[in-house]
């Protein structure tokens, strides 16, 4: 792989990374006071967001600018509004925004403040999944550092510019990461997503205008700030811009999280950056962004990690969280887990994803442990297609149905034999577990 | 108003309200189970999903309770797109639903079970068991839920929140194994519980009192108007075969009720249901009071009123306005003056339905010019008249027993009500209908007009009212020929 710029993660590799000192050290605080004391106009902030066509990283993948652009004009709408940080990072595979949280939460903190100053929001929810402990206390301790610095709070930096930036606990829930079901969680109620529409930008938080965007999103606006929108624009491939932070597990020899350009195979991903397949073996399938995306064959390695290359294959990047399954696994058994999972993080609201999650669920324990049915294949297809796409309020029953209708299609041979035989073919453990690293 | 298309017919719609309501208003027919008009819609149990067409775009499979009307919008809810989208829908409904329908008090008008019919889907695909949960789970005094019945359409959680606007039932847990529980597993409080299970689309929430009472295909079904207070709500009386009154339920009713009734005039079954009732005319013989032909009871009436001039009738607040006009009439003819009785507050009164006022019909009477009067001005007034003419179901009772035995010799007591009397004074007592066995009109406390409809027959040797009055305006048959 050729050297590339990395800026994402740089700062994460210095001695107390998480400390306004080597923050600022390293040049932090920056990006904002040039904002600020310019001053640079908030429609300024967000043309420099469209012109460095950055694209949220929170899965979707919905231009940043763009989103920011939707909010309401102030001098028509005066209301208040709110920026919201979603770092309730649960998808499985998916952990790059907790190396930001703990290694580098002035960069956050930096980001959420300029967002809320381009958007004109008073205030910034930071909502980190419950689980991240070390997450919270780092941006809250970061948070203490900033206000004490005059960085946060009422006039900052001396200027005009007032924010709050508040942080949230959540209790333990993957569908509070939806960025609705986030904000009825953020207002103290059962994290059940909304209808849409109305959108986030005309009625979010307590009805109020309110922006939803990702940790990482949020971490790359004061370098795209400070450095212009037409640098980030220069990196990467076509509609992909920048770097992305690539979080790889499973059965791969080094998994981490990696600060990757656009435009890399996933093959060189694996094989360079993560040290190969483990135990000398091959890679069956894997997915590239968590486990709501359809899963690719191994053999499709070659494929470029971008939005759109990921398309040709069925995929697409998500949360950019590769998760390397070997040839040793079995894929009921995988699917049994990933269906278990949605089963379990289901809200319950919509009938589908209610009944259709544990319903998936129930019949790939059934493949996996050696009791399929004839039907059970077709049956998982149909269900699958009842369930997605658009078919509820939110995509979580779409989550379940992506990599349910990939596994059948592409693994049909292997399911359809661990039925027939009415057993496994592949050998306990059917899936082994990389340690912690 | 916006013009939409439904089903290739063009109709007026409220851009504001969803479009299911514009659906249902024009006639057709949309599954659905979340939705209810007099709740905000959640757009959660996805089952009125309709094939909507808004300008060139290719037409779009939507739910209709969160989809608004707009202009020129063409909604095909029959097209085999959204069809199949619903089939989809039913089946997941189904998946864990115990389909007990043959021992379901909702069986005959669930609408699970009707859509179910209608879809003809009779094969289930799963080879697991349903889910398994409380079947009996008592939710206070007037609720039982079955847990494996509900399909979680929050209708109750939201009911609880809008209406009473005191928070009292959520969905607890998430995914498949969600239930619905009250917090901390309270029982449930309030004057409006039972709306609950009229709201449920399925046989989750029951009634304790309508459990196992009857099968809902043998109820006679009239709407009528609950007289237990001025509010008048509109409803529904069903009754048995046999002529057993078995449930009021609300009847939508925007300008008075909306969807809703309380638990009081919900469960107030004592009075139609009373076992002793005064179902013979009754005159004061040397045995005291004995049964007599209708006729002789009211030809002792009749002498009665030609006798003692300068009686006083006292109408009971459950007349009607027909029946006050006539006993008004009546009254008049004969010298006497006519009140009603004005029974006091009963201390249920809330800010949502209940006035409070236990008078059904006072307004409506007011208006006729009776005055009302209270019991114990009664005790005064009635000391003092000649005759005293009681008029209406449970005028004794609201009069009060022991005032009407207590009074004097020398006044001559007629009593027209469905209980059979105790006072000295009665001479002769007629039996009347109760509000469920008579037809008429209450005007509520805004004025409102609400019918009574006769359900069931009254017994024999009873008669309406007017019957009567009209039967005293005229000579008997005997005397005429």
């Amino acid at each position: 792989m050729k050297p590339f710029p990395t800026w994402l993660l740089d700062r994460t590799k210095l001695a107390d990374s998480h400390t306004l000192a080597t923050y600022k050290k390293a040049g932090g605080y920056q990006a904002l006071e040039k904002v600020l004391k310019q001053p640079l106009a908030p429609a300024d902030v967000i043309q420099e967001l469209k012109v460095s066509e950055l694209r949220g990283r929170g899965g979707a993948g919905f231009p940043t600018g763009m989103k920011w652009s939707f909010m309401p004009d102030p001098a028509k709408d005066p209301r208040p509004r709110y920026l919201a940080i979603n770092a309730d990072e649960s998808e499985p595979g998916t952990c790059k925004d907790r190396v930001l949280m703990e290694r580098d939460p002035h960069g956050l903190i930096e980001g959420a403040l300029i967002a809320c100053y381009a958007i004109r929001a008073q205030a910034a929810y930071i909502y980190v999944r419950g689980e991240y402990r070390l997450s919270y206390q780092r941006c809250q301790a970061a948070l203490d550092e900033a206000r004490a610095a005059g960085l946060l709070g009422k006039n900052i930096l001396g200027t005009d510019f007032s924010c709050e930036v508040h942080m949230h606990k959540g209790a333990g829930a993957y569908i509070c990461g939806e960025e609705t079901g986030l904000m009825e969680s953020l207002e103290g109620k059962r994290g059940h997503p909304r209808p849409k529409p109305p959108f986030p930008a005309m009625f979010g938080l307590w009805g109020q205008p309110t922006t939803v965007n990702n940790v990482e999103t949020i971490f790359n606006v004061p370098f795209i700030v400070a450095r212009g929108g037409a640098w980030h624009a220069g990196i990467g491939t076509k509609g992909s811009k920048g770097n992305f932070l690539c979080g790889i597990s499973g059965h791969v020899n080094k998994p981490g999280v990696y600060e990757l350009p656009f435009g890399v195979t996933a093959r060189a991903i694996v094989d360079e950056v993560a040290g190969g397949v483990w135990k000398g073996r091959q890679c069956k399938a894997w997915f590239p962004g968590g486990s709501s995306c359809s899963l690719v064959r191994g053999e499709d390695l070659d494929v470029v990690l971008d939005h759109d290359s990921l398309k040709t294959k069925g995929s697409s990047l998500g949360t950019a969280a590769m998760v390397i399954i070997d040839d040793h696994t079995s894929i009921a058994r995988v699917m049994e887990i990933i269906a278990r999972f949605y089963d379990h993080e289901s809200c319950g609201q919509c009938s589908q994803c209610r009944e259709g999650t544990q319903w998936l669920a129930q019949i790939f324990h059934r493949i996996a442990t050696g009791h399929g049915q004839p039907d059970d294949l077709a049956t998982l297809e149909s269900l699958a297609q009842g369930m997605a796409p658009g078919k509820t309020i939110c995509a979580l029953s779409d989550a379940a149905a992506i990599p349910t209708l990939s596994a059948v299609r592409l693994f049909r041979d292997e399911l359809a034999a661990c039925i027939r035989e009415q057993r496994d073919p592949i050998p306990y453990p059917r899936v082994e577990y990389a340690g912690a690293h | 108003m916006v013009k939409i298309t439904v089903n290739g017919r063009q109709v007026e719609a409220d851009p504001k309200q969803p479009l299911i309501a514009a659906c249902h208003g024009s006639g057709v027919e949309v599954p659905n189970y979340c939705y209810h008009p007099g709740l905000t819609p959640v757009g959660s149990c996805r089952i009125c999903q309709v094939e909507v067409q808004q300008g060139t775009a290719p037409g779009r499979v939507m739910v209709a309770c969160r989809t608004y009307p707009a202009e020129g919008m063409v909604v095909n809810t029959e097209s085999a797109k959204a069809h199949d989208t619903r089939r989809e829908c039913l089946e997941f409904l189904l998946k864990n639903h115990p389909l007990d329908c043959p021992i379901c008090d909702k069986a005959g008008e669930c609408d699970l079970q009707d859509y179910t019919y209608d879809e003809g889907q009779a094969a289930g695909r799963t080879h697991e068991p349903r889910r398994e949960l409380e079947k009996r789970h008592s939710l206070g005094d007037v609720i039982v839920l079955d847990q494996e019945r509900c399909i979680l359409c929050s209708r109750c959680v939201r009911f609880f929140e809008e209406v009473p606007k005191k928070a009292q039932l959520t969905i607890a847990d998430l995914g498949s194994r969600s239930v619905v529980a009250t917090f901390g597993d309270r029982p449930l409080t309030g004057n409006y519980q039972g709306n609950i299970a009229d709201l449920c689309p399925v046989g989750a929430l029951t009634l304790k009192k309508f459990r196992f009472q009857a099968r809902v295909w043998n109820l006679v079904k009239q709407a009528s108007t609950c007289p237990e207070c001025s509010r008048g709500c509109s409803i529904q009386v069903e009754v048995l075969r046999g002529g057993e009154v078995k449930r009021f339920r609300p009847r939508e009713n925007r300008a008075v009720n909306g969807w809703w009734m309380c638990d009081t005039g919900r469960f107030a079954f004592a009075h139609v249901n009373a076992p002793n009732r005064l179902a013979h005319a009754l005159v004061r013989g040397d045995a005291g009071l004995v049964p007599v032909p209708i006729e002789e009871g009211q030809a002792a009436l009749r002498a009665l009123l030609a006798e003692r001039r300068g009686a006083l009738f006292v109408l009971s607040p459950f007349c009607t306005v027909e029946e006050g006009r006539a006993l008004q009439a009546l009254a008049q003819r004969h010298g006497a003056t006519a009140v009603f009785v004005s029974p006091g507050p009963n201390g249920l009164k809330d800010d949502l339905l209940h006035t409070g006022d236990p008078a059904p019909n006072r307004r409506g009477l007011s208006e006729l010019g009776l005055a009302a009067a209270t019991s114990a001005e009664l005790a005064t007034r009635m000391g003092a008249a000649p005759l005293v003419v009681l008029a209406g179901e449970r005028v004794a009772e609201l009069v009060g027993r022991e005032r009407l035995a207590a009074l004097p010799t020398g006044v001559a007591l007629a009593v027209l009500d469905c209980e059979v009397p105790t006072a000295r004074a009665c001479v002769v007592a007629l039996g009347v209908p109760t509000w469920v066995e008579r037809s008429g009109t209450y005007v509520n406390v805004d004025g409102q007009r609400g019918p009574l409809s006769a359900v069931k027959p009254a017994p024999a040797g009873v008669r309406a009212l007017l019957r009567h009055v009209a039967d005293l305006e005229q000579a008997p048959l005997g005397a005429r020929s």
